[in-house]
Parts: structure tokens; C-alpha cells; sequence
């Protein structure tokens, strides 16, 4: 299978993938990357209807166009690690550099990478599986339909471990038909392993990202588990144990049940989309150590830890060009644009989700900034009124303490959790911004290193 | 309506002004090219429970003079002035519509000690479509959105002031480069757009706000241009808010 097709495009990590690639290449990210900018009129026409559909059909386009996108089960023994590595470094311009980074997906990180003109190497993927008959509130039942595909998954690529993942709240409409498989390679493919050679200078620098958030699991098999929930607006014990706002959204969508049925936990494995797995960790030091390169370590314990750093890094930046430094562009799970950002000298503001928990995060933000005249939202809809959702009168609270203008940029607020045409309108409003500065070369790493550092106490070498 | 009408003469002409007289300060309304404070009415009323309201006639529209030639920008703009200043009121704040907000930023940069504040309804002319043909193209995208019962009340006031006059307020409009003039503006500057305004695009309306020293854009969701006939108690009360803000 063509690693494309395996892979699912409208996923956190290939989100960033397009958007930092695409960045090193000079180029923005009209469609989320998936189109060219020409189509984005037509996207954003046709999308706009889907907005106007009734609530059902949305829902049901939603969900179409993830299992479109899904691998047949029968079809998941041909996947192979390299294949999928090979296709990641393939998105990359050849070009040798003093950085690159490794390991969790992380919106911020992209732009620490686009501020230094580095790559940045995935450790995970999601892979989606078609799955019939398994209602989306079943977990158990989920994981016995897929227990095979997972097996000949595993089976086939001695270097991942899979972490399925059963989010009955955020994911529920893509749930409906197929599941998802997120893999981590606990060996670092050699597709990799060339394309760092090949990028790194003698005595360059290896980030490796290591993200610490963990969840509880259930193990089915040595290099297999099964994660309850996903990060996002319900807590870890609101899966496994429910709880009023469960049994309202369950209610709410017609659920026969008012809780979800986990099989029992075993332990915690780091977060399917998010953690580091660190048994990646010894084949990079054998490689940094092989090549003279410098290991450095960039740990954190939940994703959004690295949003302010980096958006302090950006402001930092412009201020020393003697430019404004008054926008803030908040960013929402894939809507990332680090090419814009940089033209439009927007400091860069990386949420997880829609969620209030990442509401609260960029609040806590702006609580702790100097005042930005202005705050764009790339908010990113999801089609689910999932528990934990921000509202938009939340949203329009945050916009409202820009000194000047506060917007959603390309988001319809009416739309929203199933605002489809902003994926395609996101950049174009963006792209629109009236002033715009020229875009500064790359940062050294060594300055990037010396902010992070005063700011990250766990930015460390590798002992 | 409980809008009573006053005229009075400035520079030898005759202003004809509609009033709405509210507790609290007073704001005076300006409206668009060709057209009158006739579409300006309701908002007047809205407002006028809260503020002094007024709108005004500029000279050769709806009910005031008809000076033989158009008046220049500047010229209507010291009319205003000039009419601030005789009726003794107290620094008002300024609303234009349209073509308005240029006239009353004009006078916000030539005379700032007459006016308090200012609101932009649908600033024009975005320097992006500075030409007849664009602008033609934007204002019948525009329309459709508009309410239909404002079209008599637009051929009333077209009738009123004569075709040249009305072209010749369109070539004021293109000509007047208000993007130099919004950074003089010292004063608090509430722009407010239409979510659907074709004659103000949203990069327009945020780039006119980041010009202004002290601006500050409100989107009116659903609404076209003509925000202040479309929703004429939405925008009082985001005026209302404004103007207790800016007065604390």
C-alpha cells in the first residue's frame, strides 16, 4: 500500500509534517496542506454548503470522508514501518543544517523548527482502520473487532508499537466506522537514520522531543495496548468512570449508555498522539554518538507546556527586529500556518484542542503577556459537541481582550463544532492580512538553545 | 419615531438636523454618499434613549441646502465643524456611515478639540478598490444583503440631491486617502463592519483599526454595510458600550 493511503492526512502529526515541510520549502499551507491554493475558492464553496446541511447529513459527511481515508483491515498485514519512515523524509528539502528534531508532535515545536529552518521527525503516525458494526460508545467491542488487524500489524513491523486509541468523545463521528491505530517506532527506522546523516552537520545538534504525557492503558499484546480516551475536554476518570457531563453528552447523542465500558486498566504507556516512547532513545544516542553530533533533550510533561516558550521566543525575536510584536495567532490542533505567522509577525500561539483545558492555557497566557493588539483564532472544528468543548462566547471572551481587533480567522462562529469550510478558509483569511514583514532568516540554533534554556529547566544533554 | 428635526444655518447654508435627545452625551451622525440621514433614522432613535443623538444633512442631500456645486470632502467636513461648534456642543463623539466616516475623520484630524470619540459604520474607500468599477462591482454584491426596504428611501435621497451631486460624492470618496489620515486620529475609534460587508472587506476593516492610534473593530455578525439601518439597536448598543468605556 501506497504509505499516502496509510497514513491519515487530517491527523495532528501529518498536519505538522505538511505544515513544517512545506514551510522549509519556501511555501505556505493553503487547505491544510492538502490542495493547491488555486482550489481554495471552490474548497471553500463546497465546504461552505456542507456547513448548511442539516446536522445529520454533516455528521454523516464527516464521518464518510475519515472512512474514506481508512485502510481495510485485510489490508493492514502489507503496512511496513519503512515505507511509512521513507514517505515522512520524503516531504523534506535536502539540505544540511546545525539541528533536527525527533520524536512527539507538537504545534509549538513546529514553529521552534520553522524559527531555525529544521526538520522534524515524527516518532508517531495514525493509521485509521475500517471497522464495521461497533457502536461508538463500545470500547470493548472495539477493540475484540480489531484484535486481528492489530496482531497482523505488529506482526509485520517488529519496530512500532501500536497504540490503539478509543476516544468515544472527541473522535465520535470518525469512530463510527473504522479505529485508530497510532504507531511508534521504538526503533529508529533507517530511512531516518540516512535522512538525519544526510541533514546533520559534524558537531550539529539532535533535539530529541520528548513529550511525557502518559494515559492509562490496557495491554493486549507485547508491543499492543489499547488507550482509554484520548487528551482533550474529559479528564482520564471521566472515561473510565463517567460522571454527569459523560451521561449528558451521551444522552445528548442518543447513546443507549450513560458510561463507557473500558476493559480494565493495567497500566499507563505514554499518550497514543502525544508521548514519547523512550525505547527509541538508545538507537538515537548510538547514532548522535556515531556521528559526533550533540543529543539534546527537550522534555515536557504535557503538550501545550512548549506554547508560551515558543511564542515568547517569537516576540522576543520580533521585538529585537524593532517590529510591532502585537499579534498573537492562537492555532488549534492542525490548523498551523508557521509561513504566515512569520510574514505576518504573529506570535504563535499552539492549542491541543478546542477544548476549555487549552481555553484556560492561552487564557493563562495572555493573564501573563503584555497586551497584543491584536488576536486571530484558528479554530478548529471537530463535529462533535463533546464534552469539555469551549463554547464560542468563551472563544469571543478571549478574542475580545485584543486592544484592537480580535477574530476568528476563517472560522464561522455559528458553524462551529461543525464549521467544515474553516479548514479551507483558515489560510485564506490569513493570507489576506494587510501588513506583513519580510521573513527573517533562520534563527541560529545556539540563541534558540540559550531561550530555551532559560525557560526550560529540562532542556538538557543526554548523560 | 421620536426624532425631531432642527435646522440650522452655518456658513450661509442650511443644516437640517434630527435629533433624538438622550440623557448622555451627545453623538452626531454623518451619513454615506448620495444619501441622507433618512436611512440614519432608526439608528437615531435607538440611540436617542441613551445619548443626545443627532444626524445631519450634509449640504445638497436630503433636507438641507443645495450649494450649486458639490462641496468638496473638506468642505462638508467644515460644515460639520462649523455646526459642532455653533450648536455648543461639547466635544460629541462622531459616527459616520460609508462615505461619512471619511468626512468625520477629516474632521477629527483638522479640528480634534471638537470631538470626543469616533464610530466608523463600514469605513470606505478600501485602498485596495480605489476604482469606480471595483467599487460598482462591490456596492451590487453588497445590495443583495441590504434590506430591501431601504431602496425607496435610497431613491428618495438620490432624487433629492441630483445625479452630479451624487457622482460627484462617489469621486470624493475615491479620491480621499483616509488610510493617511487614520494614524493622525488621536481620539478612541470604534470601526464597525458588517460581517457581510462588500465595500469593507474584513482585511480592510482590520488594517483601518491597526492604522488608528486608538481603534478598536467590532464585526456585527450577519449584517451587511448598512449596519445602522439593518440592525439600528445592535449598533447602539455596541456604541452605548463604546462610549461608557471611553468615558470611564
Amino acid at each position: 500500500m501506497k504509505p499516502g493511503k496509510v497514513v491519515a492526512s487530517f491527523d495532528s502529526a501529518t498536519g505538522m509534517l505538511r505544515a513544517l515541510s512545506r514551510f522549509l520549502h519556501g511555501r505556505d499551507v493553503p487547505l491544510i496542506g492538502q490542495g493547491p491554493a488555486w482550489a481554495e475558492p471552490w474548497a471553500s464553496a463546497v465546504l461552505g454548503l456542507a456547513n448548511r446541511l442539516p446536522r445529520p447529513l454533516q455528521e454523516k459527511a464527516y464521518a464518510a470522508s475519515g472512512w474514506a481515508e481508512a485502510v481495510p483491515p485485510n489490508r493492514v498485514g502489507d503496512i511496513r514501518s519503512d515505507d511509512l519512515a521513507r514517505w515522512v523524509t520524503g516531504h523534506y528539502p535536502r539540505r544540511r543544517g546545525q539541528v533536527a528534531f525527533v520524536g512527539s508532535s507538537n504545534g509549538a515545536l513546529v514553529h521552534l523548527a520553522a524559527a531555525v529552518a529544521a526538520p522534524w521527525l515524527p516518532q508517531t503516525l495514525l493509521i485509521p482502520v475500517r471497522r464495521r458494526g461497533v457502536h461508538p460508545d463500545e470500547p470493548r467491542r472495539d477493540l475484540l473487532a480489531t484484535q486481528e488487524a492489530g496482531n497482523a500489524l505488529t506482526s509485520a513491523n517488529p519496530d512500532l508499537v501500536l497504540h490503539q486509541m478509543h476516544d468515544a468523545n472527541q473522535d465520535r463521528l470518525m469512530i463510527a466506522g473504522m479505529t485508530y491505530f497510532r504507531v511508534k517506532w521504538r526503533r529508529l527506522p533507517e530511512a531516518y537514520r540516512r535522512f538525519l546523516e544526510a541533514s546533520l552537520e559534524p558537531g550539529a545538534t539532535l533535539v530529541v522531543v520528548e513529550c511525557g504525557l502518559r494515559r492509562p492503558v490496557t495491554r493486549v499484546g507485547p508491543r499492543h495496548v489499547f488507550q482509554h480516551g484520548a487528551l482533550g475536554g474529559a479528564t482520564p476518570r471521566e472515561y473510565e468512570e463517567g460522571g454527569p457531563r459523560v451521561a449528558d453528552y451521551l444522552r445528548r447523542y442518543g447513546s443507549p449508555h450513560r458510561g463507557w465500558d473500558y476493559p480494565p486498566v493495567d497500566e499507563e504507556s505514554p499518550e497514543a498522539e502525544w508521548g514519547f516512547e523512550p525505547s527509541l532513545l538508545p538507537d538515537l544516542r548510538e547514532l548522535a554518538a556515531r556521528n559526533g553530533w550533540r543529543l539534546l533533550r527537550l522534555r515536557f510533561t504535557e503538550p501545550e507546556e512548549l506554547s508560551p516558550v515558543v511564542a515568547d521566543l517569537y516576540r522576543d525575536r520580533y521585538r529585537r527586529r524593532d517590529l510591532p510584536a502585537d499579534r498573537l495567532l492562537a492555532e488549534c490542533f492542525l490548523l498551523l500556518e508557521p509561513w504566515w505567522t512569520l510574514r505576518s509577525g504573529s506570535v504563535p500561539y499552539w492549542m491541543v484542542f478546542n477544548t476549555e483545558p487549552s481555553l484556560a492555557s492561552l487564557t493563562g497566557y495572555l493573564d501573563r503577556s503584555d497586551p497584543f493588539a491584536e488576536i486571530r483564532l484558528l479554530l478548529f472544528s471537530h463535529g462533535v459537541e463533546s464534552v469539555g468543548l469551549a463554547s464560542i462566547e468563551q472563544w469571543r471572551q478571549v478574542l475580545a481582550r485584543a486592544e484592537k481587533v480580535g477574530v476568528f480567522t476563517g472560522g464561522d462562529p455559528r458553524a462551529h463544532p461543525r464549521d467544515f469550510a474553516g479548514l479551507a478558509r483558515a489560510h485564506r483569511e490569513l493570507s489576506r492580512i494587510r501588513t506583513t514583514y519580510p521573513i527573517p532568516p533562520p534563527l541560529p540554533w545556539p540563541d534558540a538553545e540559550a531561550f530555551l534554556t532559560a525557560r526550560l529547566g529540562s532542556l538538557q544533554d543526554d548523560e | 419615531m421620536r426624532v425631531n428635526r432642527r435646522d440650522l444655518v452655518v456658513d450661509g447654508l442650511t443644516v437640517a438636523g434630527h435629533r433624538r435627545r438622550g440623557p448622555g452625551g451627545a453623538v452626531v451622525c454623518v451619513h454615506g454618499a448620495g444619501v441622507s440621514s433618512r436611512e440614519l433614522l432608526p439608528f437615531v432613535d435607538a440611540l436617542g434613549e441613551r445619548h443626545d443623538t443627532w444626524a445631519l444633512d450634509l449640504p445638497g442631500f436630503g433636507a438641507s441646502t443645495k450649494p450649486s456645486r458639490p462641496l468638496t470632502l473638506p468642505t462638508l467636513a467644515d460644515v460639520v465643524a462649523a455646526w459642532v461648534t455653533e450648536t455648543g456642543l461639547e466635544r460629541p463623539c462622531l459616527l459616520g456611515g460609508s462615505f461619512g466616516c471619511q468626512v468625520v475623520v477629516d474632521i477629527a484630524v483638522r479640528h480634534p478639540e471638537l470631538v470626543s470619540a469616533l464610530v466608523l459604520a463600514g469605513p470606505t474607500v478600501d485602498p485596495h478598490s480605489r476604482s469606480p468599477v471595483r467599487l460598482a462591482g462591490q456596492w451590487l454584491r453588497n445590495s443583495v444583503r441590504e434590506d430591501p426596504r431601504m431602496v425607496p428611501l435610497n431613491v428618495a435621497d438620490y432624487r433629492d440631491a441630483g445625479l452630479r451631486r451624487v457622482l460627484g460624492t462617489f469621486g470624493e470618496s475615491i479620491r480621499d486617502r483616509i488610510e493617511d489620515k487614520l494614524p493622525l486620529v488621536t481620539v478612541p475609534t470604534l470601526v464597525v463592519r458588517g460581517e457581510y460587508d462588500r465595500l469593507v472587506p474584513q482585511p480592510w476593516a482590520e488594517e483601518a483599526t491597526r492604522l488608528l492610534p486608538r481603534g478598536r473593530l467590532v464585526i456585527m455578525e450577519g449584517l451587511p454595510h448598512m449596519t445602522p439601518y439593518r440592525d439600528p439597536r445592535g449598533l447602539a448598543r455596541i456604541v452605548t458600550d463604546f462610549l461608557a468605556e471611553v468615558r470611564t
